[in-house]
């Protein structure tokens, strides 16, 4: 158990490549942070700084009480899960979960009780006796676990552990990983790049691009409020669609126009924008498709499209249509309040309506790529 | 067979296994059916077997006159391949005429043999796991170095080298941890095989054992080791066959003192100084004796060589 405080921490390879860019971040004692990002984004860089396993190259570096930078992995006091597992080959399962033990000088009782201790809380008793060749890849993942548990480590991270993982098992990994994090109360650094794993395993999200940290918030913070147009995407599957649409004002009320219809501002949102004085301009308006609605009677003020695909999800319909100006949106739609003809009326090539309430929107800047409905750190 | 060739007809087999129908055409008909396969490896055999004859034809010859006695027959060669009477007085007087100092060169061979197994293998596997885990400033430059260097031939240095070693006393006298010195000096440079194997080993494995707790040594120790057993026992075979042959650097570091000379050089003199004529079969049974340990030990050992070579060639 120990905090864990980055201060403008940095990262240059030899080559001049900034992998990570003047990194903050305040992680609380027993807190579960997820690094989320795609690929390059330097999240597994800065994991692996704070297991000591690149050097640091500017900033310090704090676990606990102690600057670290220059203390060996062994000597942080942290356990870390690799992607591909890195279980030692050559030993059994029982040997794998003991080796850090063993490494400590610590009697056999003592080895004994934690690893049989550990095995019984992920499952695997069974199977200490086996190589991790004879085991499947959930097995092999679960002793990565065990062999970080046993060690009762301040930290513990976790650098893609499912990745690895076939759908259905990385579901009920990822559950796992939960109830194991209720019994084992220690701080968690999770590196992913699978948002839907950050939003349901991070007490807080880290999302970042390009080595710069884009924002850090709760998952419904990120989801409701991201920060910038990247955020915006990246958060939520479906992705957000993004409109070219213009920000208006009328009297202190600000509405946005866009392909031809008109949606004023929720009173919250409005305020926001009075108290930047923002002024009217063209944005990049987000919508996100479960925020979106047909529109089969009145079709005043809806976007005309066409359905270019329809996918059956079961409980909805993602369906993929251009509008009238030739944007792609995608529609999230329940299926069960559609009625059987409304159904077959979005078919390929037909003509639907849709639009969606103020509160959904989201607003940005399209030069700057930042929210306007940001309110602010 | 050849109207097969000319009228395109194909057949048709049902594969329930894969519950589809295939199409045989005749032309792997023919393939699988013909002697056409038959005649091309007759004739492969041949050519191996008449390599075969050529490559052991000698080592067949050695041991032959090596049972024809020097005493009774002639020492030296004769004009007929198979010895009239089968006798082990050339091995006998190896080993016990005391003019013979057979025992005290094999002595100093497995002596330096020995040390150079240990030494080398050390030595190769720590510069190869440098340079397969160590990101250092020069890593490239060395290894590119290192790979031009190897270009030349090793006995380019012979006469330095001598000059070196006598003025610290390890010539003549002093040629066996002399000659140690010599093939442990730049073994070093022999670690491509070794830092490929350890190459396919995941570098995550270190990664997770320095985190468990592991220092760079114990890491080595305790997880790359064992799982590099085939390139480990490749390395000692290689540190050990590599002396245990040499004629070049063992023949004139040593020179001139005959009880410091290893099996190879002794050997020759024999031959060479020696009565020529009189000592051949003893010098052929010397050099059954010196081929035994090492034949059985490659053949002991031959599972983890090509695992070894193989296996450190899948990443170069």
């Amino acid at each position: 158990m120990a905090s864990v405080k980055l201060e403008h921490v940095k990262k240059v390879y030899d080559n001049n490549v900034v992998a990570v860019h003047d990194f903050n971040l305040d992680i609380q004692d027993k807190e579960f942070i997820v690094f989320v990002g795609p690929s390059g984004c330097g999240k597994s860089t800065t994991l692996r700084m704070i297991a000591g396993l690149e050097d640091i190259s500017d900033g310090t570096l704090t676990i606990g009480d102690r600057v670290v930078n220059d203390v060996e992995p062994k000597d942080r006091d942290i356990a870390m899960v690799f992607q591909n597992y890195a279980l030692y080959p050559h030993i059994s399962v029982y040997e794998n979960m003991a080796f850090s033990l063993r490494i400590r000088k610590m009697s056999n009782e003592e080895v004994h009780k934690r690893v049989t201790q550990a095995a019984e809380i992920l499952g695997i008793t069974e199977y200490l006796g086996r190589k991790p060749k004879q085991l499947s890849g959930g097995q092999r993942q679960r002793v990565a676990i065990g062999r970080a548990i046993v060690r009762d480590p301040a930290v513990f991270l976790m650098d893609e552990p499912l990745s690895n993982l076939d759908a259905k098992l990385r579901n009920q990994m990822r559950a796992e990983i939960i109830l194991l994090r209720k019994r084992i109360d220690t701080t968690f650094i999770y590196v992913t790049h699978d948002q839907t794993e950050a939003m349901t395993l991070g007490d807080r999200i880290v999302i970042m691009k390009d080595g710069y940290i884009q924002q850090v918030g709760t998952p419904q913070q990120v989801f409701e409020t991201p920060k910038n147009l990247f955020v915006a995407g990246f958060i939520g599957s479906p992705q957000m669609n993004f409109l070219k649409a213009d920000l208006v004002n009328k009297g202190g009320q600000y509405a946005v126009n866009v392909q031809g219809i008109t949606v004023p501002l929720e009173a919250k949102h409005n305020a926001i924008l009075n108290q930047k004085q923002v002024k009217p301009m063209p944005v990049t308006l987000g919508v996100r498709p479960e925020h979106t609605t047909l529109c089969f009677d009145d079709v005043s003020n809806a976007i005309e499209s066409t359905v270019s695909v329809n996918e059956m999800m079961g409980s909805e319909l993602h369906l993929h249509v251009v509008t009238k100006a030739g944007d792609k949106v995608i529609l999230r739609i329940p299926t069960i309040d559609l009625t059987d003809s409304q159904r077959a009326s979005l078919a390929y090539g037909n003509k639907l309506y849709f639009n969606f309430p103020g509160k959904v929107m989201h607003l940005f800047d399209p030069k700057t790529e930042e929210s306007l409905l940001y309110p602010g750190d | 067979m050849s109207n097969n060739k000319q009228i395109p007809e194909v057949d048709i087999v049902v594969d329930e296994k894969a519950g589809v129908i295939r199409e045989i055409k005749p032309e792997q008909k023919l393939r699988s059916k013909s002697g056409h396969e038959k005649r091309v490896n007759v004739g492969i055999y041949t050519i191996l077997t008449l390599m075969a004859i050529i490559w052991l034809a000698p080592f067949v010859f050695l041991v032959f006159q090596s049972f024809r006695s020097y005493l009774t027959e002639n020492g030296g060669m004769v004009n007929y391949l198979l010895p009239k009477t089968w006798s082990l007085d050339n091995y006998i007087w190896l080993f016990t005429d005391e003019k013979s100092l057979f025992l005290r060169w094999y002595l100093n061979t497995l002596i330096i043999a020995l040390f150079n197994a240990v030494l080398q293998t050390v030595i190769v596997l720590s510069v190869a796991y440098a340079l397969s885990r160590l990101r250092f400033k020069g890593r490239k430059l060395i290894m590119n170095a290192v790979l031009v260097l190897g270009l030349f031939p090793g006995f380019l240095t012979m006469i330095t080298l001598y000059f070196l070693l006598k003025q610290l006393g390890l010539t003549q006298n002093g040629a066996i941890p002399g000659l140690i010195l010599i093939y442990c000096a730049s073994s070093g440079m022999g670690y491509y095989i070794s830092k490929g194997f350890f190459d396919t080993i995941p570098k995550s494995l270190d990664e997770s054992a320095r985190i468990d707790g592991a220092t760079r040594f114990q890491v080595f120790m305790k997880i790359i080791m064992p799982l590099a057993k085939p390139i480990v026992i490749y390395t000692i075979l290689m540190a050990f066959m590599a002396p245990w042959g040499d004629f070049v650097f063992a023949s004139y570091v040593a020179f001139g003192t005959t009880t410091n000379y290893n099996v190879a050089v002794g050997l020759y003199q024999w031959v060479n100084v020696a009565d020529y004529q009189g000592f051949f079969t003893r010098f052929c049974a010397g050099g059954v004796l010196v081929a035994v340990p090492i034949t059985a030990l490659f053949l002991a050992l031959q599972k983890y060589y090509v695992e070894g070579v193989t296996g450190g060639a899948v990443k170069g």
